[in-house]
């Protein structure tokens, strides 16, 4: 796994086309490039790149260049593992951007990071498990916690006239937590879950599993799972099947592979919850047009806001802490994230770095929202429900 | 009846079909080359992301265009045997084994620098299940596979039983001394174990990516069953290997059937477990495998 890490890393880095210098600060960047999330991953990889590149063009960071250092969680615990390790004790960053499943994010955490007191910033892992990590205020996260996500999946269930659902989620950090607070808000409001099924990871065939599910009545299946793993499968074979044609799927299944392995007539009637950004935010505008301008498009894709945020938070963190001394830059996330102080928004590090030597407090405000932390490292947020629109995903509905 | 038809034994067969065909391979290179090869789930996917690349320039069924996938592994397997197995063929195995660890790396790297990282399908769309008697949804895909094996089969049988090279693979996986005292063409048998194991794993990736999709990870996600296929089987024993390979994705996918009662008999999170549980049942009670494998 070691190997593969190295040459991601090596082709992240010449990428960039930066040579390092002794003035450069590294930022680690945790990302889960192959396994079950790996089609998300590319136009993150550019908001993270992106994110960097304004840093170097504004004035560069602590007076030199910030480079990314990447690192492959290969989508396992084991993995996320090495990788997390490998950025801490031998590139010996100062800060994580990383990574995006809440599986990988919490092994990373708990097995290299947080015993090594480098604070971590997470731009999508949902897992409610992530709010109790006893992670000493290093672990953070920009995305709201699925107790949230879970409830108003709930509610937009209910909303469509869904009465009984089926439901299965996949046996690991993200899908139980998820899975478990949908049930408990889709009972006491009245709904009825006639079928349930957790499933495990990387099998070839879920029919069995189907099989069970379809026995009652369900209007639906519900379905949380990646849907390069065992969601996209699910999916396919309960079609095929002809046991289900109606789905309800969380951020994970809310990929466009889905779209690609089943065809958009079989998703018709489906629709998807997924973290998002505030509506009419002129934060997230600037973000999509200098992304765009970048690389062409892809501004639009799926936590392309979250990633881009987390990534320039970290990097502001370092500006704002004035060294690479880790637990000065745990509490500069804090204080730079968080009101009271001067707003900055994406892309404005000329005017960031400005405010900092002026000694002044800044508050980024990102394309996701305005990042104010609570004790637990958690943020509020907003949930988009999301159709499916040609060969793509439209927004068709917001809750905050 | 016709559930248990239509969503668990047809599936079953289909899995298994995967399995043997991979087991092969395993059960044949540990049988003659006497090392367990880790790299074999990998060169899978290099085969199966050999029948992709083709896939693209060329929109027939992707089962025709098989041959360039395998063409791909034979080549590959050939090619890691001279430069990396044989210069550590007089060492004890467990040097070939730890560096077959490393070229299933280097497979899984190769994949990802030329294909990339992401999940990929061969064709968008669900093709909607034959049906048969009016009763009977079968996949066409799974109905390939289970046909397509079944022919393979005959054919290796036939191969092993009747032709010179496949009986001397059979006595070098007997018996290797004697084997190479007798005379044997030891260098031949070594090449015609990769081209077979090779093929078949090119064949078993296909399926297995047609099923679901096509991704770095996807051999190596099925390298374990597989191994347990072969021992199961008895190593060296190709037929074993592939009877293991059906044993094991029947158990798996039968042991989650609501066998008593309405509910399934053991939860599907636990069908892996339900496959592993068999072979080490077996290991303690019949270690050489079901077809009198090699003792390791």
């Amino acid at each position: 796994m070691k190997k593969l890490t190295t040459i991601v890393a090596a082709a992240a880095l010449l990428g960039t086309g930066t040579a390092a210098l002794a003035d450069d600060t590294k930022i680690g960047v945790l990302m889960d490039i192959t396994g079950p999330i790996a089609n998300f991953i590319p136009p993150l990889q550019n908001a993270a790149d992106l994110a960097v590149k304004q840093v170097n063009e504004q004035g560069g960071l602590l007076g030199g260049s910030a480079i990314a250092v990447y690192g492959d969680t290969t989508g396992t615990a084991q993995g996320a593992v090495d990788a997390a390790q490998k950025l801490v004790n031998v590139e010996n960053v100062p800060i994580i951007m990383g990574s995006l499943m809440s599986g990988t994010t919490i092994a990373a955490a708990e097995a290299a990071i947080i015993p090594a007191g480098v604070p971590q910033i997470s731009p999508t892992a949902t897992s409610p498990a992530m709010t109790t990590l006893e992670d000493g205020g290093l672990v953070f996260r920009i995305v709201p916690s699925d107790n949230y996500q879970g409830e108003i999946l709930a509610k937009m269930v209910l909303d469509e006239g869904l009465k009984k659902v089926a439901l299965t989620y996949v046996n690991n950090d993200y899908g139980v937590g998820i899975g478990e607070t949908f049930i408990d808000a889709y009972t006491a409001a009245g709904g009825e879950i006639v079928a349930e099924a957790k499933h495990e990871e990387k099998k070839d065939s879920y029919r069995s599993e189907l099989a069970s599910l379809a026995k009652g009545d369900a209007e639906a299946l519900v379905v949380i799972a990646y849907a390069g793993d065992s969601g996209g499968k699910i999916v396919r074979q309960a079609i095929e099947g002809g046991l289900f044609t109606k789905f309800i799927g969380t951020d994970g299944l809310r990929d466009e592979l889905l779209i690609q392995n089943v065809g958009a007539d079989a998703l018709k009637t489906s629709f998807f919850s997924s973290p998002t950004s505030p509506a009419e935010n002129p934060a997230q505008k600037a973000l999509h047009d200098a992304f765009n301008a970048e690389y062409g498009e892809g501004a639009d894709k799926a936590f392309v806001d979250q990633t881009y945020d987390a990534t320039f938070l970290a990097l502001l963190a370092i500006e704002k802490a004035g060294s690479t001394d880790r637990a000065k830059i745990a509490e500069a996330l804090k204080e730079v994230a968080m009101a009271p102080g001067e707003k900055v928004g994406p892309g404005e590090w000329a005017k960031a770095i400005e405010l900092i030597k002026e000694g002044k407090d800044i508050d980024y405000e990102g394309a996701s929202g305005s990042a104010e932390f609570d004790e637990n490292g958690d943020v509020g947020g907003y949930i988009g429900k999301f159709v499916v629109d040609g060969d793509g995903y439209k927004q068709v509905e917001i809750v905050e | 009846m016709i559930e248990f038809v239509n969503f668990y034994l047809f599936p079953a067969l289909a899995i298994g079909s995967i399995y043997a065909l991979g087991a092969v391979g395993i059960s044949m290179i540990f049988g003659i080359l006497r090392f367990a090869h880790f790299a074999h789930g990998d060169l899978m996917t290099l085969g199966t992301y050999g029948v992709l690349a083709m896939a693209a320039i060329v929109p027939v069924n992707p089962l025709l265009l098989i041959p360039f996938g395998i063409a791909l592994t034979i080549v590959s397997a050939l090619l890691v045997d001279r430069y990396f197995y044989k210069p550590l063929r007089e060492l004890p195995t467990i040097y070939t084994v730890i560096s077959s660890f490393g070229i299933a790396l280097v497979f899984r790297s190769i994949v990802q620098l030329v294909w990339g990282s992401q999940n990929q399908v061969f064709f968008t769309g669900v093709k909607p299940p034959m049906v048969l008697f009016d009763t009977f949804r079968v996949s066409v895909l799974h109905l390939q596979a289970v046909i397509l094996t079944a022919i393979i089969a005959v054919l290796l049988h036939y191969f092993l039983t009747v032709t010179r090279t496949g009986r001397s693979m059979r006595a070098v996986a007997d018996d290797p001394e004697l084997a190479e005292v007798s005379g044997l063409d030891t260098a031949k048998v070594i090449r015609w174990t990769w081209i077979i194991g090779a093929s078949l794993a090119a064949i078993a990736g296909t399926f297995a990516a047609l099923n679901t999709s096509v991704h770095p990870n996807l051999g190596w996600n099925l390298l374990m069953p597989m191994f347990a296929a072969a021992i199961l089987g008895g190593i060296g024993k190709p037929m074993g290997a592939m009877a293991g390979g059906f044993i094991i994705g029947l158990a798996e996918e039968l042991s989650s059937y609501h066998w008593i009662g309405d509910d399934a008999l053991i939860s599907p999170s636990y069908k892996t477990a339900v496959a592993f549980v068999l072979m080490i049942g077996l290991l303690i009670f019949r270690p050489q495998g079901l077809f009198k494998g090699r003792l390791l």
